[in-house]
């Protein structure tokens, strides 16, 4: 007895030590009792076109996008690796964070000498823009590092050049840019100042004799901070400092400064030190920059907006500082934009990683000795996952919606684009992050695995909440905007127009006391609810901050004061905007599968919105009964939207090796031989 | 009866092996042809006593193509709609193979071209020999890569499979199984030995079958001259967004470094049908992110579309110039490769509009999951 036990142990630790196969044939599970791995595609069919609802979806330069997706999956650079019989291109994430930058710009190098950057600052107009943001989506599919350190060379250094710029400029580095000859990063933010750029304590003086501006770190708290890309591989940075002419401050302006030789060393008066390991994005080496005295050429301000002559004059066409400042902070919309889009994207490979797993695996019976259910045929599954992809359906036309115009964009809708890229990056960022947390969850524990992305895209994206502006602030600029929109159109008794304020100028809806299945899905009662909420909302806001700018606080207080309005108001604009993309959408298509499947997605959309919103019940829009239909009716939608989820992810358009291992044959990808 | 002929099925134990055999026609698959495929795997893959399905051609080639001529005289006489009929049925039989539940060999032992790729590449094996001579040379024709080559050659390493689709480029042996497209290398003295040997497995495990072929196989130099070499200049060059841009990276690299297999490689795609050329990178790229079903349906609307010749009738004029006439001189239209816009070029990926009981593919549900494990991993 003793002696068999011994020798079952030496076994089983043998069997630790050499892994050998487990013993075969007459011990081994029928096949019957084992699961199997059953493809959704299967089992599920599709009710419309997936390529005519991508088309949609994607909005612009398919073929480009597919180009880029096909660049990244032939080249050994980005990490191809094989599991469950598929190819998969994922970056490593167990790599150290130096592995991890070199990495990233090796696969930057490679798209370079691949023509993906061709003229993304050379070439002008909305199709060129449209086909630079397509590829850069697509490069944030794959990875957010890679992304954002494209992302601070072009749209942060790049544009800073270009709109910030004049001719001497631009002939200087444009093209440089565009070829990767100058690596530019793009230093704003500070230790002691992030989303308020007008308080930054770098100071530029001009040396008049020198014909020189003289950079300084003048404190701790000055020093720049998050500078993407200066840790490792700038050359070139934009610094935006408060320029002091005479003694006087006229404000935050921009200049450039070369950190780094060709060779990569640091230059002479600057310290650069490194942010270290992050929760995420660890391909971009985030650094700080300490500026001793450095001396830079008169030409190197950026002067389309102001100027300092030979002679050490200052001249502006633009008298106001505030204005002046607006000025110069106009082009940094393009960042709110892209940031939008990407988040979106980031939402669409949760989801479709989530809703395929859930489309094969199973958990519990119902009956006894019944078959496991399928995940996403639990009622609370669907409750789970469903309205997170109406959303993120509405929100990618919003998306698009933004990115059409901006690329259009003219001095005149420079404040709707402000507006609008504050509310949108906000929610869609926010969006992306509920998103992601809950698809984690709802693939379980596999959600943890690092391949499996659900769980790392979190870690990933994390930052869009707070850089190019804290969500909270952008927020409360909405509402500040919409505020100022509402005086100035009260005060000039004039109606109102833009910002899709229009409706109120009408008198106000008037909503049914009763609300049936269809009216709940009709466009006319969603606009309604939306809009009367909005104005509702911004009536309330102005009379409270009135009210306690009459008792005497000054405005800037009141509107601190009024921090719970505000929020109220922002979200209630940004999800009325949202609402009319797809609307929009939906309109332009016509009758078909497509557009009544949108129509579904659309009501999912808006009536979650309601369920998820209290200050509907708080300021009394719906009543008690109003509210538990709206609940029923999201149940209801769920039922319905069910089979076409796999349709709805599949119409993402993200190729499977963009997806995880769960997406797809999870017994194979975890089986004995592939060990 | 015909048909059968040109099929030639033997039964060894739980092997079958069938073989093409249009010898003087070099194989070309023709409609029975293709019907008595369809029918003979699908029948295998019910009978539980095969397990493993062996298929080659009589005489100097394995299989040179399809039967195009007889899909040309339908298009000329105005019945573009039969030639629809001829690869509905090529292309489910593509699927059929690539999605079969047990292993097909394939010993290809001469030219492998177009539709012969197709019903060879797509499944668990492919043999090729000293003698093999591989190609798909639809851009020439006024066609595209088709059988299911967008999801085949896109998944070549790098951008070899661009290379071989567009140029038309032929491989052989050792160029095969350098890049995947053959499996296994046997001299073609060894196939009479390995296909016994063959005969003798009773299971439809690949392994065992692997096992067989790991005994013969034979492991060739690649030519001096040989493409793969080149695939650094192949990468740099077909990885390009365009036709145009791709000509152009050649053409810089020609100057470069001007050898003959550049100026060649450039001449071919001169040559070839300029609308040809940009379904056929189109097709390839879209392939490369989508599955061997999808492929199909949409190299299905694509071969609908060219058969209908709205946009461009080169595919008649290919075959005039190179099967009939063979004058060797085909006046393409559009004849420049930037009078062959991007949204002509959409338009071949569309469904076939206006067009009376014109259907998408369809492609019945596989529900095998041993498929996926014997089927070709390319």
């Amino acid at each position: 007895m003793s002696d068999n036990r011994a020798l079952r142990r030496a076994h089983v630790l043998a069997n630790h030590i050499l892994q050998s196969t487990p013993p075969s044939s007459n011990l081994s599970l029928t096949r019957e009792v084992c699961l199997q791995y059953s493809p959704p595609e299967l089992n599920e069919s599709y009710g419309f076109d997936v390529k005519e609802m991508r088309k949609l979806l994607d909005g612009h330069n398919v073929v480009d996008r597919d180009w880029i997706y096909g660049l990244m999956m032939q080249s050994n650079l980005f990490n191809r690796k094989e599991r469950g019989g598929k190819i998969f291109v994922s970056p490593d994430y167990n790599q150290t964070m130096e592995q991890q930058r070199e990495i990233t710009m090796k696969r930057i190098w490679y798209l370079l000498e691949n023509g993906v950057f061709k003229g993304w600052l050379t070439e002008t107009g909305p199709e060129a823009e449209l086909r630079k943001l397509a590829l850069l989506e697509v490069c944030g599919i794959y990875d957010h590092s890679v992304s954002i350190k494209v992302g601070v060379h072009f749209f942060l250094w790049g544009n800073a050049v270009k709109f910030f710029g004049t001719k001497r400029h631009h002939e200087k580095w444009l093209k440089n840019t565009e070829d990767y000859v100058v690596k530019g990063c793009f230093a704003m933010t500070e230790l002691g100042h992030g989303s308020n750029v007008r308080g930054i304590e770098t100071v530029t003086t001009y040396d008049t004799r020198a014909e020189e501006f003289v950079i300084n770190t003048p404190c701790e708290s000055a020093q720049k901070y998050w500078i993407g890309g200066a840790a490792n591989h700038a050359t070139h940075t934009i610094v935006f400092s408060q320029l002091h002419i005479n003694g006087t401050n006229q404000g935050v302006h921009a200049f450039i400064a070369q950190i780094r030789d060709q060779d990569g060393n640091i230059c002479p008066n600057i310290r650069i030190a490194d942010c270290g390991h992050k929760i995420g994005l660890n391909g971009v080496d985030n650094g700080r920059i300490w500026f001793d005295n450095l001396r830079i050429p008169r030409e190197n301000l950026l002067n389309a907006v102001a100027d300092v002559s030979s002679d050490g004059k200052y001249v502006s066409s633009i008298k106001d500082p505030d204005q002046r400042f607006g000025a110069f902070m106009a082009p940094l919309t393009s960042g709110r934009v892209t940031i939008a889009s990407s988040a979106i994207y980031s939402a669409k490979v949760g989801l479709a990683i989530a809703i395929r797993y859930s489309l094969s695996r199973r958990a519990f019976s119902v009956t006894a000795n019944g078959p496991e259910v399928l995940l996403l045929d639990y009622p609370s599954h669907q409750r789970r996952l469903l309205p997170l992809l109406a959303k993120t359906y509405a929100m990618s036309f919003a998306a698009n919606e933004l990115k059409m115009i901006y690329v259009k964009r003219t001095p005149e809708t420079n404040k709707a684009i402000h507006v609008v890229s504050s509310g949108f990056k906000a929610v869609l960022t926010w969006h992306n992050m509920h998103t992601l947390q809950e698809c984690r969850e709802a693939v379980g524990g596999q959600g943890v695995k690092t391949e499996n992305l659900v769980g790392q895209l979190k870690g990933e994206f994390d930052v869009q909440t707070t850089f190019e502006g804290d969500n909270n602030v952008l927020m409360q600029q909405v509402s500040k905007a919409l505020f100022a929109e509402y005086v100035s159109c009260k005060k000039r008794n004039k109606p109102f127009k833009g910002l899709g304020l229009e409706h109120m100028n009408s008198p106000r809806p008037v909503l049914p006391t009763q609300l049936t299945s269809s009216t709940l899905r009709c466009s006319q009662f969603q606009t309604n609810v939306f809009c009367l909420r909005e104005r509702d909302l911004l009536e309330r806001f102005t009379s409270e901050v009135a009210q306690l700018q009459g008792r005497g606080e000054s405005r800037e207080f009141s509107f601190l004061l009024s921090h719970q309005l505000a929020e109220d108001l922002g979200k209630a604009f940004t999800e009325k905007a949202i609402l009319q993309t797809i609307l929009d959408a939906e309109a332009k298509r016509p009758a078909g599968s497509v557009k009544d499947v949108l129509g579904l997605v659309r009501s999912m959309y808006a009536l979650i919105s309601l369920e998820e919103d209290p200050s509907l019940l708080r300021y009394g829009y719906l009543s008690q009964d109003n509210v538990g239909d709206v609940r029923r009716e999201v149940s209801k939608l769920c039922g319905e939207l069910r089979p076409h989820a796999l349709a709805l992810v599949t119409s993402f358009g993200i190729p499977d090796a963009f997806l995880s291992p769960i997406a797809f044959n999870w017994v194979e990808a975890n089986a004995w031989s592939s060990v | 009866m015909a048909s059968q002929s040109q099929v030639l099925v033997e039964v060894k134990s739980s092997v079958r092996i069938l073989t093409l055999n249009r010898p003087k026609q070099l194989n070309a698959l023709c409609f029975n042809m293709i019907s008595r495929l369809l029918q003979l795997f699908l029948a295998y893959e019910k009978d539980p006593s095969v397990k493993l399905v062996i298929l080659k051609g009589q005489g100097r080639a394995f299989c040179a193509g399809g039967d195009v001529p007889p899909v040309v005289n339908n298009i000329v006489q105005g019945k573009w709609r039969l030639g629809a009929d001829f690869f509905r049925d090529q292309y489910t039989l593509n699927y059929v193979m690539a999605t079969y539940s047990k292993p097909q060999v394939s010993i290809l032992n001469g030219i492998v071209m177009g539709a012969g790729a197709g019903v060879s590449i797509h499944g668990r094996f492919r043999i090729a020999t000293e003698n093999t001579v591989f190609a798909m040379p639809e851009t020439a024709l006024g066609l595209f890569p088709d059988v299911g080559a967008s999801y085949f050659l896109s998944r070549l390493p790098g951008y070899f499979g661009e290379y071989v689709g567009l140029t038309g480029a032929r491989l052989d042996g050792a160029e095969m199984l350098a890049c995947g497209l053959a499996t296994h290398f046997v001299l073609s003295s060894s196939l009479d030995a390995l296909e016994a040997d063959l005969c003798k497995v009773g299971t439809s495990d690949p392994s065992f079958v692997s096992t067989i072929l790991d005994a013969y196989t034979h492991h060739p130099y690649l030519k001096q001259k040989s493409a793969y070499y080149r695939l650094d200049v192949i990468d740099r060059c077909f990885s390009r967004r365009t036709v145009e841009e791709i000509i152009s990276a050649l053409e810089r690299e020609a100057t470069q470094e001007p050898d003959d297999w550049i100026l060649t490689t450039i001449r071919a795609l001169k040559k070839s049908s300029p609308s040809s050329l940009k379904i056929s990178l189109r097709s390839i790229r879209e392939g490369r992110l989508q599955g061997v079903g999808q492929c199909l349906i949409r190299e299905y609307r694509m071969v609908c579309h060219v058969m209908k010749g709205d946009l461009s009738k080169d595919l008649v004029e290919g075959c005039r110039a190179i099967l009939i006439d063979k004058d060797r001189n085909p006046k393409w239209k559009p004849k420049r490769l930037e009078d062959m816009k991007d949204n002509m070029v959409d338009q071949y990926f569309e469904r076939v509009e206006e067009e009376e009981r014109w259907e998408d593919l369809k492609l019945s549900p596989r529900n095998n999951l041993r498929a996926s494990k014997i089927a070709a991993k390319l």
